[in-house]
């Protein structure tokens, strides 16, 4: 039985040694550099007038008495119009909170089939993958545009539109969190005779709910916050009263509905973050 | 040869213990690695045997083929009568689920209860659906209650599993093959992520599984004092190969350094 050197045995070999000599630092220190320069160059090429966006800051300069006006409209709110915002504003809730409760369901069980550890089967996992990467490149206000020609105007189109949103989000971060997780309590579920599906429910679920629960209460926070807008396409909630005062510059009126969309974000934002801090 | 596939379909009772019939057993690796080298050997219903080698010696895949986790690339190998190279699907899922297994690393279900960990063990013998919708029989919760009272956690049925310190996550996983009704028990490791007393207590229940239930034990170790100790048979893995094969009071120092191919060393025990 050996016993090993202790590490101070090395220390006055070291004062003796003349100056340590480090190692080579290692290749490829100018990449960074690089990826600046790149960003730069992109930079200064959209903002040249002859291939660029074209855009001057001198529209700010001219227009400044307009925008003053309307700040000053903002800033002076029509309380009496809040009433008539209650209705609508819970439409956008009710919109959001639907769209969620559908939309968990369609993940969950699309999460487990997108990773590889609750879905062994490449073929299926690889065709609910890229189904998802095409429905979340599509931006949700775009869907509630489409959507309204199909199925008319209303909050169905506004509900449908946050589905096909949620369902990309949640599925997306889900099953990346399940691909974390430790794949041991999985192999003891297989070793003991259990169906992919009774994995996937008795021990995959278990250990993925806390993040899943998280995106869906994030999901719900994103789902009021767009909501407010889908209305400008004629997708139902708020976002059509946002549309109306608008056109008759009622600013004075808008800043109203502003602000209450303010109160609920952040009403909403503070009940999911003490809901979060729950969940382990 | 003959005697082998007379056995082949032969169904044990259903409480009865499980031999192992290997022939020729070969495992590679879809990475070219070859993990077991023709592998002959009889496992007779009821033994108890240690497996050692060093790591990468070929034990933890030849236990894992016993229960169909790695397939095998060539040869026979029948576990309690059934043959593994040919079951497929639901019939190897029934094959698992008679053949419980225990892991070094416990691979429990962290965030959900001791009892949902146990009730895993059932899940061969319950419908999908069940499972599915968390409906568990009160039969299947007796047989993991009786598990857990068996390894002495009943009382941590409704805790969390992951709040359990190690050696009672190994009970857990215990109580989890156990309540599967295992005719044989595989335990790759149990007990190389926990410290010297935890060890011996998790191996005397492993023994007690032996010797009690009559159930067959092959445990997986790298520590010379404990295969002594805890098993009846000794089986000597090296490069995929077995260089040893006989009785553990046979099995002198001059016998393990053969295994290990170089002298035993102190963190080859586990009592030092």
């Amino acid at each position: 039985m050996t016993v090993p050197e202790p590490a101070f045995a090395l220390a006055p070999e070291r004062k003796k040694a003349a100056s340590a000599t480090p190692p080579p630092r290692p290749a490829g220190r100018w990449k960074p550099w690089l990826a600046f320069g790149v960003i730069a160059v992109i930079t200064a090429v959209t903002l040249s007038p002859q291939v660029g966006i074209a855009f001057s800051f001198d529209a700010i300069v001219r227009n400044w008495q307009n925008g003053a006006a309307k700040i000053v409209q903002l800033l002076q709110p029509d309380w009496s119009f809040f009433p008539r915002t209650i209705p609508p504003m819970l439409e956008t809730l009710e919109m959001a909170v639907i769209a969620t409760a559908v939309s968990t369901v369609i993940a969950l069980p699309l999460s487990l089939w997108a990773a590889r550890l609750t879905n062994p089967n490449w073929v299926g996992r690889g065709l609910v993958r890229v189904i998802l990467n095409v429905v979340r490149a599509v931006p949700e206000l775009l869907y509630a545009a489409i959507l309204v020609a199909m199925v008319g105007v209303g909050a169905l189109p506004g509900i449908l539109a946050l589905v096909l949103f949620n369902v990309g989000i949640i599925v997306k971060l889900v099953s990346e969190a399940i691909e974390s997780n430790d794949a041991g309590p999985l192999e003891a579920g297989r070793a003991a005779g259990g169906t992919q599906a009774q994995i996937n429910r008795a021990v995959a679920l278990p250990d993925v709910w806390p993040s899943f629960v998280n995106q869906v209460l994030y999901v719900l926070e994103l789902n009021v916050r767009s909501g407010t807008v889908l209305g400008l396409v004629g997708a139902g909630g708020i976002g059509l009263l946002i549309d109306a005062v608008r056109t008759y510059f009622r600013y004075d009126q808008l800043s109203v509905i502003i602000l209450e969309v303010l109160v609920v974000v952040i009403l909403l934002e503070l009940v999911s973050s003490a809901i979060r801090k729950r969940l382990v | 040869m003959t005697q082998h596939t007379a056995e082949v379909g032969a169904v044990a009772p259903a409480s009865a213990p499980w031999s192992i019939r290997m022939r020729d057993v070969s495992v590679r690796y879809p990475n070219g690695v070859v993990a077991l080298k023709s592998i002959s050997m009889d496992i007779e219903p009821g033994e108890m045997v240690s497996v050692v080698g060093l790591s990468g010696s070929g034990k933890s895949s030849l236990i894992r083929t016993i229960n169909g986790l790695v397939p095998i690339t060539s040869g026979q190998l029948t576990v309690g009568g059934h043959s593994l190279a040919e079951a497929k699907g639901r019939e190897l899922r029934r094959l698992r689920g008679e053949v419980g297994m225990i892991f070094q690393g416990f691979n429990l279900a962290g965030r959900t209860s001791v009892l949902n960990n146990v009730l895993v063990g059932r899940l061969a013998h319950t419908p999908t659906w069940r499972t599915l919708l968390g409906l568990h029989t009160a039969a299947d919760k007796q047989i993991a209650f009786d598990a857990l009272e068996r390894v002495g956690i009943l009382a941590k049925a409704w805790d969390r599993a992951s709040s359990l310190s190690g050696g009672q996550q190994q009970r857990v996983a215990i109580a989890r093959a156990l309540s599967q009704e295992p005719h044989l028990v595989l335990a790759d490791e149990p007990v190389a992520s926990l410290d010297p007393p935890t060890a011996h207590a998790v191996m005397r229940d492993l023994r007690r599984i032996n010797t009690e239930l009559g159930i067959t034990v092959l445990t997986n170790l790298h520590l010379v004092d404990l295969a002594r100790e805890y098993g009846t048979r000794l089986i000597g893995l090296r490069a995929g190969e077995v260089v040893y094969d006989g009785s553990v009071d046979d099995a002198t120092d001059a016998v393990f350094e053969e295994i290990y191919g170089r002298s035993i060393r102190a963190e080859d025990v586990l009592d030092r």
